[in-house]
């Protein structure tokens, strides 16, 4: 089927999720545990002759709730397939996946700045083992192999080549992994997502590469560029593209040639006979559609209609899941206006600072509310709360008690920034003259000097009009 | 009779008449000293084993281990009697190769579920038998590279029958109570058991658990028994059937007591004789003795009438080629000299040395059904060959279930032609090989229980007679098969 | 039916198998008798019919996701002679 391309970039994305199932896909090794190479392995993850897959259920009703979520029509019955191909990864050289009927197909994902991404297939496989290339992939003797993870349960998603470049290609991932993480199948602390990239430029009629294998959605848009990049040299220096399966090397930040494609792989598929066919029914569907948790698009809708958050805020605090839930514990106590500022803004800002996520630190709701109470009654000052912030998302304590006890509280009281005032005054002829003489600067300058005796405790704006009504 | 510890247990005429069942209660009872008796078992295999090759491992340790250990406590149904194993079928740190040079060394690190659960009756495991190549055959003559060809035990220039030669052979030959694991994948129980003179029970897909068989035809593969007489097969398969949650396929169904079958009268049972049997490829001398087995029916009271399965005997064989070769070629794969068996020097990339091992250590058949599979399944050819083949097996099920609203068992000859000579299975081409199987590939693809009777002798050679039952029905093969030996 | 021994050695190479020029020239004759045979299955009417995947009614058999005894290192490597340091050895990929 010739699809009709119009753009410079058409990109198309496989991406392989690992569910964060207890056991295996097919055996009851533990997904979790030791990382001691081979000692989360049986017979049957290991291939050896004689054993046989059992399939884990669990690990169906997560793809099914993926394809819920991703809006997808579901098949109503689930087979499985050997896909046939020799690698020193493959515990049985087939891979257990899904041919000719995938568990759902024709869903869709919207990206942040709201143009749709088709996706053509969502299905069940097993995941191979893990390589090690003593010395360097591209030169190593032999290979050592790690089965702890052969047998994995991966969902694949196929989208359709609708995302125009690497900056879209990102967007898609972190939409998908938001998605991945209302719904608890996915674990990103633990579980892996990786994805092979279709990539091809308008320059040279789209002839497509493959890029296999890229870990995560920041090394997604790094492999992207580079290839993209390396298509358009490799055009304007006359060379023919031909179609190609590339690794990408995320140490040198570079694509290499794995294997020349000239025809597509043939896997040789037969039905999986260790395995029945699972009747995907309506009633076990639209339970699990019945317990669906609310996804990030919904909790947007509701945040802003809710709580009259400007949709901005919303999305970015939707975006993450756990910030999500903050944000609706909060507003229950706080003026939801004032939560949206404080997490879209401070809170973000000190996450992003400290390169964590809010699922990864301590602190929770009631730390929160604590710091956000004495906020919004002006017991202390944003610079504080600020401060106050830092110091919780490090190690969370009692708010109330630590602000009563370093006498945190905002100086509220007139007659004592007066007296910080005409100290500072006093101390600083040169700024009060400057300032008289018509530089604004001098007055933050003696602001300032007042802000160091309050310890940040008085607010600037306070401040500058006793000033000024001082200085004149 | 008491027999007290110390004295001498067998003499030649005891062997072959000792009632399976009264051994066992004598070996509970402590009449017999298992130990001995197990040493001496041994002796009498190595000493079958030097002419006849029924075995690739005679497993003296473990048998006498698993003596010492029954001696102490004797209980359990197959309490004390010496079962031999297909060499397909994994027994925990014994090696089994499934008769293929590429597994050499693989010692499972699990028994086969159905091993396991003859072991908790007090079966004693003596070895693992012979066989074609990963059950590649009719003849048990495709056996690995290194390995030996077993000979029938009425004329050593002659076929056991295959794929689980080994097992049919050592079960006549033998002079002790003993039973067989055998397997079919396309009737490697039925075929050497009938060329051997020996009852060959293969039971309905699923009802024994194939965890821990080593891989043919996954929707085709049966773990079946073989033994003297109707009873001990019976008394085996009562032991390994029943549900399995390991093995996904394994039938979760109430398991009969197949025993209480034997001797119960057969008067009033309807049985279909199945006309394409008896066609011009057919042997006078097989006819003769099937015909008789027959009438031995007839005169218990069945009623027997002439039922034609044109699909069956007509379009089985390619049937059952074109999907158990596809199936093999996927589950041969992952023999590569990686994680167990046979391994060679770490040279080349992963393509080099997969193709150094796979080339240097299958036998001819092998490579060949591996090729025919992959063959059937490519694109291009998958629509005319594997997918058409699964549809056709529909069909053919779909003829035999016709066939079972009228009639309790079906009946026909277990193989067209008396055991052959080596030399005569040289000359034939590879499709006169396949076609061997004719009779028995419709309900191996059915998945149907079928049981081999012998009928007689002919020219000295024993002459086989093929029982099917509809699924689940084994007993009435038993029913019917204790009453045809007269 | 066009099996010719370029096809033949295609198929061989997808299956991992070199075969010898005797091999070739005393399979490729027996291969294509063999298929030729089988290709009468055309003539059997399946318009209708729904291929099963065993030949018993099976469906729907599924485990709980509750963890199991794993091998340890060991063992897993026990059947092995190209093993290091915990792992398995294997032919390099390039």
């Amino acid at each position: 089927m010739r699809i009709e391309h119009k753009s410079d970039v058409v990109i198309g994305l496989e991406i392989h999720i690992q569910a964060n199932t207890l056991t295996k896909l097919f055996c009851s090794c533990p997904t979790q545990g030791s990382e001691e190479p081979n000692t989360r392995t049986c017979e049957v993850c290991l291939g050896m002759p004689g054993s046989k897959p059992v399939l884990n259920k669990k690990a169906v009703e997560s793809a099914l709730k993926l394809c819920l979520a991703l809006k997808c029509s579901i098949n109503p019955e689930l087979i499985f397939s050997r896909k046939s191909y020799f690698y020193p990864d493959m515990a049985k050289n087939y891979q257990i996946s899904q041919y000719e009927i995938p568990m759902a197909k024709d869903g869709k994902l919207k990206l942040a700045a709201g143009k749709e991404i088709r996706l053509r297939r969502v299905h069940l496989e097993e995941d191979p083992a893990a390589l090690v290339h003593p010395g360097h992939i591209q030169k190593s003797p032999y290979v050592l192999v790690d089965y702890n993870r052969s047998g994995n349960p991966l969902i694949e998603v196929v989208t359709e080549p609708d995302m125009e470049s690497p900056e879209e290609a990102r967007d898609f991932m972190k939409q998908l992994i938001t998605v991945l993480e209302y719904l608890e199948i996915f674990d990103s602390n633990t579980c892996i997502i990786k994805a092979d990239a279709n990539v091809s430029i308008k320059e040279s009629s789209y002839v497509r590469a493959e890029v296999k294998n890229i870990t995560g959605f920041k090394e997604i848009e790094r492999a992207l560029n580079y290839e993209v990049e390396r298509q358009r040299q490799a055009v304007s220096e006359g060379k023919k593209l031909k179609q190609e399966t590339l690794a990408w090397d995320s140490e040198k930040g570079a694509t290499f040639l794995l294997r020349a494609k000239e025809t597509e792989e043939d896997y040789g598929y037969i039905v999986d006979p260790d395995l029945t066919a699972v009747d995907l029914t309506n009633e076990w569907v639209s339970e699990l559609r019945r317990n669906l948790p609310e996804l990030a698009a919904d909790k947007v809708q509701k945040f802003i209609t809710k709580h009259n958050i400007p949709e901005e805020d919303a999305k970015i605090i939707a975006a993450e899941k756990e910030l999500a839930e903050l944000f609706e514990l909060v507003a229950e106590d706080i003026d939801p206006a004032l939560a949206a500022k404080w997490l879209r803004r401070e809170l973000m800002r000190v996450l992003n600072y400290n390169k964590k996520t809010f699922s990864e630190v301590s602190m929770d709701e009631k730390h929160m509310i604590d710091l956000l109470k004495l906020v919004e009654s002006k017991t202390i000052t944003e610079k504080v709360a600020q401060r106050l912030l830092e110091k919780l998302v490090e190690k969370p304590f009692d708010v109330k008690e630590y602000v009563k006890k370093e006498k945190l509280g905002a100086v509220s009281d007139e007659k004592e920034i007066e007296k910080f005032c005409r100290e500072a005054v006093k101390e600083n002829p040169k700024a009060v003259e400057d300032y008289r003489k018509g530089e604004e600067k001098a007055l933050n300058f003696i602001v300032g000097k007042v802000m160091q005796k309050t310890r940040g405790k008085a607010t600037p704006k306070e401040v500058n009009e006793i000033l000024k009504r001082m200085i004149k | 009779m008491a027999i007290s510890k110390g004295r001498r247990l067998f003499k030649a005429d005891v062997g072959f008449k000792m009632n399976t069942l009264s051994f066992v209660q004598q070996v509970k009872k402590k009449e017999i000293d298992i130990v001995e008796h197990i040493s001496k078992t041994i002796d009498e295999l190595k000493k079958i084993n030097k002419a006849y090759h029924y075995f690739n491992i005679i497993s003296e340790e473990g048998a006498l281990a698993q003596a010492r250990e029954l001696r102490k406590n004797p209980k359990g149904k197959l309490a004390g009697i010496a079962v031999s194993v297909k060499d397909s079928i994994c027994v925990k740190g014994i090696e089994s190769t499934a008769g293929s040079r590429i597994l050499k060394g693989y010692r499972p690190l699990f028994d086969a579920t159905a091993v396991e659960q003859a072991k908790k009756e007090g079966a004693i495991i003596v070895g693992k038998t012979s066989q074609d190549e990963f059950g590649f055959g009719g003849f048990s003559v495709n056996v690995g590279l290194d390995y030996e060809i077993p000979n029938n035990p009425f004329d050593a220039s002659r076929s056991c029958g295959g794929s689980s030669g080994g097992a049919a052979g050592i079960t006549q030959k033998i002079t002790i109570p003993h039973i067989a694991f055998g397997e079919s994948t396309g009737g490697s129980i039925a075929c050497p058991a009938s060329f051997c003179g020996v009852f060959g029970l293969c039971p309905t897909y699923g009802r024994v658990s194939r965890y821990g068989l080593i891989d043919f035809g996954n929707s085709l593969d049966k773990i079946g028994t073989l033994g003297k007489t109707a009873e001990d097969a019976a008394l085996l398969l009562n032991v390994i059937s029943g549900y399995d949650k390991k093995d996904s396929t394994s039938l979760n169904v109430p398991v009969d007591d197949y025993l209480s079958y034997a001797g119960k009268s057969i008067k009033g049972m309807k049985i279909g004789v199945v006309k394409e049997a008896f066609g011009s490829a057919l042997d006078k001398g097989v006819e003769k003795h099937v015909r008789q087995g027959i009438s031995n029916l007839e005169s218990e009271g069945a009623r027997c009438e002439d039922v034609s399965l044109p699909l069956s005997v007509k379009y089985g064989i390619p049937t059952y080629y074109l999907i158990g070769t596809s199936e093999a070629s996927t589950n041969l794969a992952k023999l590569c000299g990686m994680r167990y068996g046979i391994s060679e020097k770490l040279e080349g990339n992963f393509n080099e040395y997969f193709s150094k091992v796979r080339s240097k250590h299958f036998g001819e058949e092998a490579k060949r059904r591996i090729i025919l599979g992959t063959f059937a399944r490519m694109v291009g050819y998958r629509d005319a060959f594997y997918l058409k083949a699964l549809k056709v097996r529909t069909r053919i099920t779909e003829e035999y279930q016709k066939a079972f609203r009228k009639y309790d068992a079906l009946v026909s000859p277990t193989v067209p032609i008396l055991p052959p000579k080596f030399s005569e299975i040289e000359k034939l081409s590879l499709l006169q090989t396949y076609m061997m199987d004719q009779l028995l590939v419709g309900p191996n693809l059915a998945g149907l229980p079928h049981l081999n009777v012998p009928v007689g002798f002919e020219k000295g050679l024993p002459v086989g007679m093929l029982l099917i039952g509809n699924h689940l029905q084994e007993g009435k093969l038993i029913q019917l098969g204790s009453k045809v030996e007269k | 039916m066009e099996i010719d021994k370029e096809l033949l050695k295609h198929v061989a190479n997808v299956a991992r198998l070199k075969l010898t020029d005797s091999e070739l020239n005393k399979f490729l004759p027996q291969l294509k008798e063999v298929m030729e045979a089988f290709s009468r299955l055309e003539d059997v009417d399946t318009s209708k019919t729904v291929s099963s995947i065993q030949p018993v009614a099976l469906r729907n058999v599924m485990r709980e996701d509750k963890p199991g005894k794993c091998l340890g290192q060991e063992d897993a490597l026990s059947q092995t002679k190209l093993k290091e340091n915990g792992y398995f050895k294997g032919p390099k990929i390039v």
